[in-house]
């Protein structure tokens, strides 16, 4: 694809600024009905997605040239998805988040990318990790656990922690935890521990297809000589990558589930009981990438057709992704399992889900917007009531953690598999 | 002949040119307390060719125009000539319903046709209009609604104009041009009909509301020489039901609820000394009712049009009986020692002559502005201080609130009835008035409609206003020749 | 001739508004200057209009009047939108040194004043926002046409005002109370009771209205001056506190709570449907009056919404399922339909109204469109016209739409101009470079006056902005209703509005020069010249200059 090929989309757009709010059907007060942390954060119509498909536009005719606020109003966004839920709303036709990740790659690909990306892009290339980390350090988490090391054996599933997940010491418990589920539930699974390489998802959304590709294909080539069938993730960005991404992109087959997908699995069949009381009210945040980014993916390869003259129609029809099918009861019906668990949903939830501002290279690149993101999200979770607010992303575990650390809320933050392990009694409430 | 009177003459026709003194005098001043001034003339058109050749004349010689649809008494000043050399122009013999669209249910009137002309001719077929309360049976209808006297039913009431809609002018520049979507079509109402229009919307033309410029304008912005009017289906059921009250604050809530959700067609709350006003004929009647009557009484009109009109009756009574549950207060089909008729002649016909507020004592100021429901008792309050404190009995006084632009806003009344051959109480009530107006305004009292020596208050207050009206003033009738001296002007 | 804005005026505006609420970046302004139809009419069907010399946005009254009076002294137009939807939203010359004010700092709802049945907003309030807040009081409020997405102060300031609620809840124009206006010179001026001290509650007076200039059947859309605040009234609801919608985008559905009814009602003719008009006006029935589905085109609105509001379905879909049998009697039984939802403040009242529908239905032969009555068309239906979040949908087809016709008047009037117009959008779909909907593609509010009686049937033209001859069809059709309208003795609609905004301008003082009364024209050039000294707004505030078009 290239920037051209999103031309239709900008031509088409009619500034109805659907993109800067959530579907307006589920606005349910005036304080968060906002949808686009971009459009708090820059204001001026550009830092939405119909305002990047007009400097699109703009770029491509020789209107005008890449200054550096034309690149903060492009990379000052999490890609989070909302603007293309609302736009699709009413259009079958527009894919204003492809068009924004398009935007970033012609950027980079022309010298246009951010500096402040690449040390992160640096990592990656050298310590397969989007964290600055040292790669030797990948598998400490898992360490004393006895699990496979895919490196050297085979298994059906392989566990794919994530870099987040691997490197943060407030969070990797969480990892140990969903491990200890998978044992216990007696999964044929492994990991790469050690050298297991980031799934590049958000070197893809930073502009970096080519790293992307790089990550992906090696990825894809270790799990085959492994013979995985099966990953499972904790992380919703990388589910979101490898169910979509890598399906998309480099062509993969593979079967991509979410730790709590499989975890409301196991209730279901019965073969998880949870049987210690958690007493808490939560919240849950749908992570973008497990929600409305979540949607099962069918590769597609057609072109646009024409039908009733001038109505535009795909040959073959196009799969229509506008989070309708999005992973949002698994993690409803696990919390819902939790005995002493009560669940009060947020406003803006599900596809309208605002973002926790840690994704699209966002938190590296723009931390105060990433901070500002997040405490937005924490405002509405605090006005439900509840004591806490549960996801199932690492990365938004984090964005809400230094939240409510440097605000000193005492709001709690939990991942959906930490309340899973108290209630198994596996982790200590 | 002198020359003004042979230029008028040529236009009207001598008969329609009047300098007798004591008709003069007639028009020299009215029931407020506007200072006398004596117009030389009165004229009476019959056409718009010539009122606008009256209104060009004026330019011509800087003459002031006053005009008159209504016939007297007149109250509030706003036809007494504020300058010298005046002529008033008394449309009275512009008598034509031009028009009633029964389909459409517009009516198209001339501004000389009164509420006793229209209402029978509407209800041949079968529609009225919202009306103000006991209105003059020489009331012109144009009149009323460009004063913005408030109508009985809020639930048609979409805007404060309501149900005034398209207007036919001729500017105090001499120029016509119509108001609404008539302002777009041909200056041929005939033309309009034709093409299908039906002077049906009230706004415009274009980016200007017209018709708003008129509305409370006191005839210094345009001399209206047509107007299109809103009807209303008649009921063929009607019913009035009552709820009493000690306290006016006791009721607040209440009418709240039932004004938010449209209930009722004539919707009022009145005291007792304004319902005996109403409804009684003589000055002993009234005496005898202001005791009978409850202090305070909210009166609602119910009423059933087209389909189903008992059951709209029913209903809407059975829904008003909840809500006065929830609020404690009882309703009542009738009120004791007062029939029913009384109080439906008092508000589906016109005034006794010459006034229903002059039965009592002969004469009666009033004092009204606008507010909103909630602010209304500390409104009360100021007048009845005042009025302690002047010594006029507190049971005369007269209050009505009618709810206005569906319960948005409220008209709210004090009636000062006095015996105009008492010179005492005849000072005492100027006093009351002059005293209360200041202290309202000053307790955010909204006059929108600043007659007489409210203007000054008004317009002392509210330069915003001050400097559109007059911006407007000099576009419209540069010359200033229409009702001068009035408003901002 | 430079574009740039001076750099004093610049560092002007940004002492004022922070030098992160300014921007002149082309990319930028750009942004602005991208409008929906702009293509229909910019030189070589391009989609963007003029660009403003710099984008501003103030966050107060204050700095609103502070800003104009730098472009007054700079003489630099100035255009201020709110959301910004519409060709006319930009700067309309090129030109013309332009500082947009983007509004969207101002976004306050300031007070709701439930009791009284007001609220007092900031420009970049949405119709979405305030209706969630008043809905839990008990209120609503008159959306207008365009959709929630709109600002309120926009459309009761400054723009139209009429909605599918407009029957019960007024247009919005009746419902205008306290006003704040920024003259183009920069003046602040209120109205009302609002300029007398006294609140915001009415709109009217003191004596006549000085509102009566800043709006009329339309308001100056941004050319004379900004509206910084307003005050709107409410209207009742008697539906739950928080509308709940259920299911998955993109046809969300709102339960029908038990005070309401929602019907599609069909005609077997439009003299039928006219008469169904009228005894909906004379019994006084109803909450929001619509005819809403046929945008997408008589020959296919069925099968496009039964597609719709199935998550799983997309366009595709549409091309088949017109041909299914069932669907096709369907869209014969809907061709001539509209929607009606009733309000009842009882179960008592809603069963009332339901009687009394019933006879009218029976005396008109119109009748209950059976497929739209089921429960998932009659739940979308709810939806989509109580919160009317679906009006970028006019845009489903392919991104292009342009709206034709909806000359406002009596049933009988607009009644009577439809065939003309279903005949005429047939005759154009024939280039096959619009989508072939079929002729009649007419969408309206059932009144545009609060209480009934007046309403304006808008014909949708489906075109792709993408292919210069589908915008040049779109073009054609614009010229030949206008002149198919004049061939029938009905004023030009819409699309005559939409074209004017290309002409020079010349042409449109010509064309306003031969409008059967002028007087307002020139009663405007003088409010505009007391108010704009320095011509800083534009011709969306229209006026004709002195003398012209009279002959010597």
């Amino acid at each position: 694809m290239a920037l051209e090929d999103y031309r239709a989309d900008a031509m088409r757009c009619t500034r109805c600024a659907y993109c800067k709010w959530i579907p307006f059907d589920l606005i349910k007060s005036a304080r968060f009905s906002k949808g686009c942390p971009s459009m708090e954060a820059g204001k001026f119509h550009s830092y939405s997605a119909g305002g990047r498909l007009v400097t699109a536009l703009s770029l491509m005719d020789g209107r005008s040239t890449v200054t550096e606020k034309v690149k903060e109003s492009i990379f000052l966004c999490n890609l989070c998805g909302l603007c293309d839920v609302s736009c699709k709303i009413c259009r079958y036709d527009m894919e204003p988040l492809e068009a924004m990740r398009e935007m970033r790659a012609t950027f980079v690909s022309e010298g246009n990318g951010l500096p402040q990306f690449a040390p992160v892009i640096e990592s990656l290339r050298t310590e397969f990790n989007m964290l600055e980390q040292p790669a030797e350090k990948r598998g400490d988490w898992a360490k004393e656990l006895g699990i496979k090391d895919l490196a050297k054996e085979k298994a059906e599933f392989v566990f794919h922690a994530g870099c987040r997940y691997s490197f943060d010491g407030d969070l990797s418990h969480i990892a140990k935890t969903s491990v200890k589920i998978l044992k216990q539930a007696g999964v044929d699974f492994g990991i790469f521990g050690r050298s297991e390489k980031c799934c590049a998802g958000r070197a893809y959304d930073m502009g970096y297809r080519d790293d992307f590709k790089t990550e992906a294909d090696s990825n894809l080539k270790a799990w085959k000589k492994a013979g995985v069938k099966t990953v499972i993730t904790p992380c919703s960005e990388c589910f979101h990558t490898f169910s979509r991404k890598y399906t998309a992109k480099a062509g993969s087959e593979i079967k991509v589930v979410h730790m709590v997908q499989f975890v409301d699995d196991l209730i279901k069949q019965g073969k998880l009981k949870l049987t210690k009381n958690v007493d808490l009210k939560v919240t849950y945040h749908d992570p973008c990438h497990l929600g409305r980014q979540g949607e099962p993916y069918v590769p597609w390869n057609g072109k646009e057709k024409k039908i009733f003259g001038q109505a535009v129609a795909y040959d073959p029809p196009r799969p229509k992704y506008n989070g309708a099918w999005g992973v949002y009861e698994p993690p409803r019906d696990v919390l819902k399992a939790i005995p002493g668990v009560e669940l009060i949903e947020m406003e803006r939830i599900r596809e309208a889900a605002w973002c926790c501002g840690a994704g699209g290279g966002a938190r590296e690149a723009y931390p105060e917007f990433s901070s500002a993101t997040a405490s937005e999200r924490l405002e509405e979770a605090q006005s439900t009531g509840a004591d806490a607010i549960v996801t199932a992303c690492p990365w938004c575990e984090r964005n809400f953690l230094d939240g409510t650390n440097a605000s000193g809320s005492k709001l709690k933050v939990f991942d959906v598999i930490e309340l899973v392990g108290q209630a198994i009694g596996e982790v200590k409430q | 002949m002198d020359i003004k009177k042979k230029a008028l003459a040529e236009i009207v026709g001598s008969e329609n040119v009047i300098d007798d003194p004591a008709i003069l005098d007639c028009y020299a001043a009215d029931c407020s307390y506007a200072a006398k001034r004596t117009p030389w003339y009165i004229v009476r058109p019959k056409t718009a060719p010539e009122v606008q050749a009256l209104v060009a004349w004026a330019n011509e010689t800087e003459t002031p125009l006053i005009p008159v649809s209504s016939g007297a008494p007149h109250f509030h000043g706003d036809t007494v000539p504020s300058a010298p050399e005046g002529v008033i122009v008394d449309l009275s013999r512009m008598k034509d319903i031009k028009r009633i669209d029964r389909r459409n249910r517009i009516v198209i009137i001339e501004p000389g046709v009164t509420y006793a002309d229209l209402q029978p001719a509407l209800a041949k077929e079968g529609l009225r209009i919202s009306r103000p309360l006991l209105p003059r049976a020489n009331k012109s209808v144009i009149a009323s609604l460009l004063e913005r006297q408030p109508t009985l039913i809020p639930r048609f009431n979409f805007s404060l104009p309501e149900p005034l809609r398209a207007c036919g002018v001729v500017w105090g520049s001499g120029e016509i041009a119509f108001t609404g979507e008539a302002g777009n079509g041909p200056m041929d109402l005939e033309k309009q009909w034709k093409n299908g229009v039906a002077q049906v919307d009230p706004k415009g033309p274009n980016a200007t509301d017209l018709m708003r410029l008129l509305t409370g304008a006191q005839g210094s912005m345009g001399i209206v020489i047509w107007a299109s009017v809103k009807c209303e289906l008649i009921p063929s059921v009607r019913k009035y039901v009552f709820l009493p009250s000690e306290s006016i604050e006791h009721l607040i809530d209440l009418c709240y609820k039932l004004e938010r959700i449209r209930l009722g067609d004539e919707v009022m709350i009145v005291n007792a000394a304004q319902l005996a006003t109403m409804i009684g004929s003589q000055t002993e009647e009234i005496k005898v009712l202001k005791e009978d009557l409850p202090p305070w009484t909210v009166i609602i009109g119910l009423a059933g049009a087209a389909h189903f009109p008992e059951e709209r009756v029913q209903v809407q009574e059975l829904e008003l009986k909840r809500l006065a549950q929830q609020c404690g207060i009882e309703l009542l089909g009738g009120l004791p020692k007062i029939s029913t008729s009384r109080v439906a002649s008092a508000l589906e016909s016109c005034s006794a002559e010459p006034y229903f507020k002059f039965t009592y004592k002969g004469a009666c100021q009033d004092i009204f502005f606008l507010t909103t429901l909630d602010k209304t008792p500390q409104f009360i309050a100021t007048v009845f201080l005042i009025a302690s404190r002047l010594k006029y009995p507190l049971s005369d006084i007269g209050i009505y609130i009618q709810p206005q632009h569906q319960g948005v806003s409220q008209h709210v009344e004090f009636n000062l009835p006095f015996n105009p051959s008492d010179r005492r109480e005849s000072e005492k009530v100027k006093h009351i008035f002059t005293e209360a107006s200041h202290a309202l305004i000053a307790q955010g009292a909204y006059f929108s409609r600043p007659y007489g020596s409210w203007a000054d208050l008004v317009y002392s207050r509210d330069a915003d206003a001050t400097r559109v009206l007059r911006t407007v003033k000099q576009i419209v009738d540069p010359k200033n020749v229409l009702n001068p001296g009035k408003l901002c002007f | 001739m430079s574009t740039q804005i001076p750099s004093d005026a610049y560092r002007a505006i940004e002492d004022i508004v922070g030098p992160e609420n300014i921007s002149s970046d082309p990319a930028f302004l750009d942004s602005y200057a991208f409008e929906v139809m702009a293509e229909t009419i910019r030189p070589n069907f391009d989609h963007f209009m003029p660009r403003p010399w710099a984008v501003v946005l103030p966050g107060s009254t204050e700095e609103v009047a502070a800003v104009t009076k730098v472009c007054n002294k700079y003489k630099i137009k100035v255009k201020p939108i709110s959301t910004g939807w519409y060709h006319w939203a930009a700067p309309l010359t090129e030109d013309e040194p332009t500082v947009q004010f983007d509004l969207r700092r101002m976004d306050k709802i300031l007070e709701i004043d439930e009791k009284n049945m007001y609220a007092i907003v900031e420009p970049y309030v949405i119709c979405a926002q305030l209706q969630a807040e008043i809905m839990k009081r008990g209120l609503n409020l008159n959306i207008i046409g365009a959709g929630c997405s709109t600002s309120i102060v926009a459309s009761t300031c400054a723009y139209f005002g009429a909605g599918p609620s407009s029957y019960y809840m007024g247009h919005n124009s009746e419902n205008l109370l306290g006003q704040e206006w920024v003259t183009p010179a920069g003046e602040i001026i209120r109205t009302g009771s609002l300029s007398s001290g006294c609140g915001w509650f009415c709109s009217e007076g003191p004596g006549p209205s000085p509102r009566g200039v800043t709006r009329g059947a339309l308001g100056s859309r941004g050319g004379l001056g900004t509206y910084t605040k307003c005050a709107i009234k409410l209207s009742p609801w008697q539906g739950p506190p928080v509308m709940e919608a259920k299911g998955r985008p993109p046809g969300y559905r709102l339960p029908i709570h038990e005070n309401f009814r929602v019907y599609s009602i069909g005609a077997p003719n439009w003299d039928a449907w006219a008469n169904c008009y009228y005894q909906i006006y004379d019994n006084n029935i109803g909450y929001i009056f619509h005819r809403q589905f046929n945008l997408a085109g008589a020959d296919l609105a069925p099968s496009l919404w039964l597609n719709y509001i199935d998550p799983t379905k997309t366009i595709n879909d549409v091309e088949t399922s017109v041909k299914d049998p069932e669907i096709q009697k369907i869209t014969e039984e809907a061709r001539i339909a509209f929607q009606f939802i009733m309000q009842g403040n009882s179960i008592e009242d809603i069963q009332l109204q339901d009687k009394i529908l019933d006879a009218i239905l029976v005396e008109t032969g119109c009748y209950k469109v059976k497929r739209f009555c089921e429960p998932d068309m009659a739940e979308f239906t709810n939806m989509y016209l109580q919160r009317l979040g679906h009006k970028h949908c006019n845009y489903i087809w392919v991104g292009g739409y342009m709206g034709s016709w909806m000359q406002p008047g009596t049933p009988d009037f607009t009644k009577n101009y439809v065939p003309v117009a279903v005949k005429g959008f047939y005759r154009d779909q024939e280039s096959h470079q619009l989508v072939e909907c079929g002729g009649d593609a007419m969408m309206g509010c059932g009144s545009t006056i609060g209480g009934g009686g007046y309403c304006g049937l808008e014909q949708f033209v489906s075109y792709d902005p993408l292919e210069k001859d589908s915008v040049a069809a779109c073009v054609k059709h614009m010229e030949d209703a206008t002149a198919d309208a004049l061939a029938n003795g009905v004023p030009p609609g819409k699309e005559y509005l939409y074209l004017q905004v290309g002409w020079k301008q010349d042409r449109v003082f010509d064309a306003w020069a031969k409008m059967p009364q002028q007087f307002i024209f020139n009663f405007q050039r003088k409010i505009k010249e007391a108010f704009d000294p320095n011509a800083l707004g534009d011709r969306n505030y229209p006026w004709l200059p002195e003398g012209w078009g009279k002959k010597p």
